[in-house]
């Protein structure tokens, strides 16, 4: 649509808030991090300090168990999360009695705040009156009496890992509304065939709905990169620094003051989700491709 | 007779998988609830038992001793002002890009919905630092404006989308009328958009109700904080008190989940077109 001249100034009018908020809270916050992160910055003053944080960060071995934690969040993310969200969303594709009611019902860990529930699974945890030990031993494992689950150094990952699989329901939902586009000509086609429903979903809805199952992986991966209540609120990154994952690392810099050091943390976080982002850009399009 | 059994044995497979994972994301929301109707002593004693007394006290006690009141007031004002200056500018800037040609709007629109993309979480520090120079630390317009902000690509996102599916012609017609831009963009489009603007603004304000790192960082007086960061203080302030921790829980998840069953179906399509581009 061709804009008259006074028009112009309320385009300019309409774009100008989002611009200017877009530029100081994305555009500014990357250059200043960028640009503080070779400075040993403590709030007060800063002087250029080289690459110092980097080789300081890169040579502490909490750092390098921040880093791999993240990484071993997003694997289990998408190998694990995603794969299970598919299958619950195949089974849910065939619009089954309720599938409504199981589908908000599963979404419902999505829509509650994060801290509530790393709080809620911290007491579940719990060795005092935490339900997991209490569970186990109704089934019969009685050496759990009064475990301590986010406590210990060999089950913590594991139980913060565990606990994540209650997000299923958001790629669930997100693969499920992907099923609804496809056309019932190609299962015509395979009832005529005499398919079973096993075959339909592996053979039929599954390809279909690859691109959305690729595209879980990635916002799988994100998340869990970005992640920082659960670590935080459950664990704090202890015990001994077992599960501590970057943001929480960039926390405690800030709350000592290094906020050069911080910030470069912040930079290698960035660094290592833009890395993440090509690969599996790479991986999964030639995938989608082939 | 054969394939009749390999229906109904994959049909009971069906069932027990959702069925399991119902109960994986559901079970420990019942227990929070049946947990925090009970006294500390049965807690302890029992995790899993009915109470004696339902003890709706726990709420009172709660509600009183962490001025959760408050707590709340902080969180609806913050979040519902900061919903609505955010779909208030993403639809225009949406307007703008999804309904005119001029120049750099394709970069612009890459680039604020490539915000999507970033890990934010990495950028407390320059946040921090931010908030500080522009003097609103510890302030609800300090938390406003970067609620408004972080919700800013996903917004403009689904509304620009959302734009570009109404047809032309009725906002032609009005232009031809002699309907200028503004009154287009306010009595034409907006009110077509409703279904759009609903969607994103229901994301918009469970973003908002649930951010927890951003309310850490940025307030830190109790007349100022939010519910999310409050019910955080329980762990420490009352580490005894594990029924009056759990009933603030209860109320703290109780508006975003309320929010999402009214407006699901809103919700669900709005993950669907965000699924859409790949």
């Amino acid at each position: 649509m061709k804009l008259k001249k006074d028009e112009v100034v309320w385009l300019l009018i309409f774009i100008s808030p989002a611009i200017c908020l877009f530029f100081l809270f994305f555009i500014l916050p990357i250059l200043f991090l960028f640009v503080t992160s070779f400075t040993n910055w403590d709030g007060i003053g800063a002087e250029f300090v080289g690459l110092e944080n980097y080789s300081k960060l890169l040579n502490k071995k909490s750092f390098i168990r921040a880093i791999t934690n993240n990484l071993y969040w997003c694997v289990t993310a998408a190998l694990i999360t995603v794969p299970l969200a598919l299958i619950v969303a195949l089974l849910l594709a065939h619009r089954s009695r309720g599938w409504k009611v199981f589908r908000t019902v599963l979404f419902i860990p999505q829509v509650v705040s994060s801290a509530a529930i790393a709080m809620l699974w911290a007491a579940m945890f719990n060795a005092e009156y935490g339900l997991v030990n209490f569970l186990l031993e109704i089934i019969g494992f009685s050496d759990f009496e009064k475990y301590n689950w986010l406590g210990n150094v060999r089950t913590a990952n594991a139980a913060l890992i565990g606990f994540s699989l209650c997000y299923v329901g958001y790629f669930m939902v997100i693969m499920l509304a992907k099923t609804a586009g496809i056309s019932d000509d190609y299962y015509d086609a395979a009832n005529i065939d005499g398919a079973t429903q096993f075959q339909k979903d592996v053979y039929i809805t599954a390809p279909l709905i690859k691109s959305t199952f690729f595209l879980c992986i990635i916002l799988a991966v994100i998340f869990n990169l970005r992640q920082f209540e659960y670590v935080y609120l459950m664990t704090a990154g202890g015990p001994a620094n077992k599960t501590q994952v970057l943001v929480v690392y960039i926390w405690n810099e800030l709350s000592v003051q290094r906020l050069g050091r911080g910030n470069a943390a912040g930079v290698i976080m960035i660094c290592i989700g833009a890395a993440l982002l090509l690969i599996l850009r790479k991986l999964l399009k030639s995938e989608t491709y082939n | 007779m054969k394939k009749d059994l390999s229906i109904n044995f994959y049909s009971i497979f069906k069932w027990v998988i959702i069925i399991s994972f119902v109960l994986y994301a559901v079970f420990p929301f019942l227990w929070l609830i049946l947990a925090s109707l009970k006294t500390n002593a049965e807690l302890l004693d029992d995790p899993f038992a009915l109470p004696e007394v339902f003890q709706f006290k726990n709420y009172a006690d709660a509600m009183e001793a962490a001025g959760l009141g408050q707590l709340i007031i902080n969180s609806l004002v913050i979040s519902t002002s900061a919903t609505f200056l955010n779909i208030l500018f993403s639809s225009m800037c949406a307007f703008a890009i999804a309904r005119h040609t001029f120049w750099g709007k394709n970069v612009l629109f890459l680039m604020i919905t490539a915000g999507i993309l970033v890990p934010l979480n990495a950028l407390i520090i320059p946040y921090f630092a931010i908030i500080n120079f522009l003097n609103l630390y510890d302030t609800r317009l300090g938390l406003i404006l970067v609620y408004c902000a972080v919700g800013l690509p996903v917004s403009t996102f689904i509304l620009t989308e959302f734009f570009k599916s109404i047809p032309k012609e009725i906002e032609e017609a009005s232009f031809l009328d002699g309907c200028n831009f503004v009154s287009r963009y306010f009595k034409i489009m907006l009110p077509l958009a409703i279904p759009g603007l609903a969607t994103a603004g229901t994301f918009q304000f469970i973003l908002c109700w649930n951010e927890f790192i951003y309310a850490m960082l940025l307030t830190s007086s109790t007349e100022i904080r939010t519910i999310q960061f409050g019910i955080s203080y329980f762990t420490n302030q009352f580490f005894s008190d594990y029924v009056g921790m759990f009933a603030a829980v209860v109320i703290s998840i109780l508006p975003s989940i309320t929010v999402f069953i009214l407006f699901q179906e809103r919700v669900i399509t709005g993950l669907t077109a965000g699924s859409v581009k790949g």
